[in-house]
């Protein structure tokens, strides 16, 4: 019993908390380096995005030392994937205010489905020490109110202004 | 382990040995799981009608070979390419004219990767475009080597602009406060932390001798969008952040030969 569980513990990535079959092949690995030039993390593909039935997709780079978009607003009541990944180093940005977080991994992209509940301004600070410039380092989440989330056009992506 | 018994050390390593076995049966196993998981994973992004146009900000990336290629640069023979570029940006590397870049002690690879973007036209600049059309990668990399070379330490008989005294010194406190701490409050990180000399980030040139007039003028660049080759909207990002009184006090302060590692090298 202590050496299966010993073994699934291990599968958990030091300091990276991913599973290691993260790191192991199937599917085309990220590069770190050329985020702009392809894939869904160039420039015009990140911030809010809408799938069927209203769904809501989160796409995020963290990188030393901004958050792009540093700004993302999306719809409260329902659930938001977040997609996200790093183009330097770890970094780790949590939603102040809620129970919500998420590792950025440079190589590998981190997603996961929350929901929140009420309307509000999250701020995002990076929680992982990753340079010179990690304490300036924050974005702000912007959760309003379903029925004054305006519907998103299929090509559209929505991103917000930092006052 | 000396303390440990030969009986308790062959169990530690028998535990390891096992814990390795079933770690790599797990790993296999998952292995299939993972890449079925991958086929689910594709429907959502599929039912994503359509994606926007895609928008390449720079068609430079810092892989391996990119990074081999600009840090091979060959100084001599950028010594003698740098005459075309003499007349605007001096022959030590300093302009005579506020406007132009000091290219004096510039880093390689952010010297390199805007020539790249002159060549492709990703960064607008009807004069550079021109200019950079002459200079296939490698010889911009010989010339970036050259440049980065040069020393930046001031000299008389230079009929260079910079440095050039602040307009409005109270403004200075402000772009001490940018440079040294950012603005934690607005997502504004210090300048140094990318552009030195603290620490740097692949492609962020020094600042520290960098004409006043110039600075300003591509921070409003960046912060209207004008200019957009930053990779990952990292310096359009920040700009945006800058009012028009802090643009200008970062400039001045830098331009004034003020900020950290001017008198450095």
């Amino acid at each position: 019993m202590t050496l299966v569980a010993l073994a699934i513990l291990s599968t958990r990535y030091d300091m990276v908390d991913l599973p290691v079959w993260h790191f192991l092949g199937g599917g085309k690995a990220l590069d770190p380096a050329g985020l702009h030039l392809q894939g869904e993390f160039v420039e015009s593909n990140l911030g809010a995005a809408e799938g069927p039935a209203r769904s809501v997709t989160v796409r995020m780079i963290a990188q030393q030392f901004v958050f792009v978009p540093q700004c993302i607003a999306v719809p409260a009541g329902v659930p938001i994937t977040f997609r996200i990944t790093s183009a330097d180093v770890v970094h780790t940005l949590s939603f102040l205010g809620t129970d919500y977080g998420l590792k950025a991994v440079p190589g590998a992209v981190t997603e996961a489905t929350f929901t929140f509940a009420k309307a509000g301004e999250f701020k995002i600070p990076c929680h992982e020490f990753c340079g010179a410039g990690h304490y300036a380092m924050r974005g702000r989440l912007d959760v309003v109110p379903r029925d004054q989330f305006a519907s998103l056009l299929p090509g559209e992506r929505r991103t917000c202004e930092l006052p | 382990m000396s303390y440990l018994s030969p009986a308790a050390r062959l169990r530690i390593r028998v535990a390891g040995l096992g814990t390795l076995v079933v770690v790599f049966a797990i790993t296999v196993l998952s292995l299939g799981r993972h890449s079925s998981a991958q086929s689910k994973d594709a429907e959502p992004n599929s039912r994503l009608n359509s994606e926007p146009a895609v928008r390449i900000p720079s068609n430079v990336a810092w892989t391996e070979e990119t990074l081999t290629m600009v840090s091979s640069g060959d100084a001599f023979r950028g010594l003698l390419l740098a005459r075309r570029c003499n007349h605007c940006h001096g022959e030590e590397g300093f302009s005579s004219v506020p406007g132009f870049p000091n290219l004096a002690g510039q880093d390689r690879l952010s010297f390199w990767k805007q020539m790249q973007d002159f060549r492709s036209g990703k960064r607008a600049s009807p004069v550079m475009q021109g200019i950079a059309e002459g200079f296939p990668a490698r010889a911009s990399a010989d010339l970036a080597a050259y440049y980065a070379m040069l020393p930046t330490a001031s000299d008389p008989q230079d009929a260079r602009t910079f440095p050039q005294a602040m307009q409005d010194p109270s403004r200075a406190s402000i772009a001490i406060r940018l440079i040294v701490f950012g603005d934690g409050q607005r997502g504004i990180p210090p300048c140094q932390s990318c552009h030195g000399p603290v620490s740097y980030v692949k492609g962020a040139p020094p600042l520290a001798t960098q004409n006043g007039e110039y600075l300003e003028q591509q921070l409003e660049r960046f912060s209207s969008g004008y200019r957009a080759n930053d990779i990952n909207v990292r310096m359009r990002s920040i700009a945006r952040q800058l009012t028009a009184e802090e643009k200008t006090a970062v400039s001045e302060y830098y331009g004034a030969g003020l900020g950290p590692g001017a008198n450095s090298r």
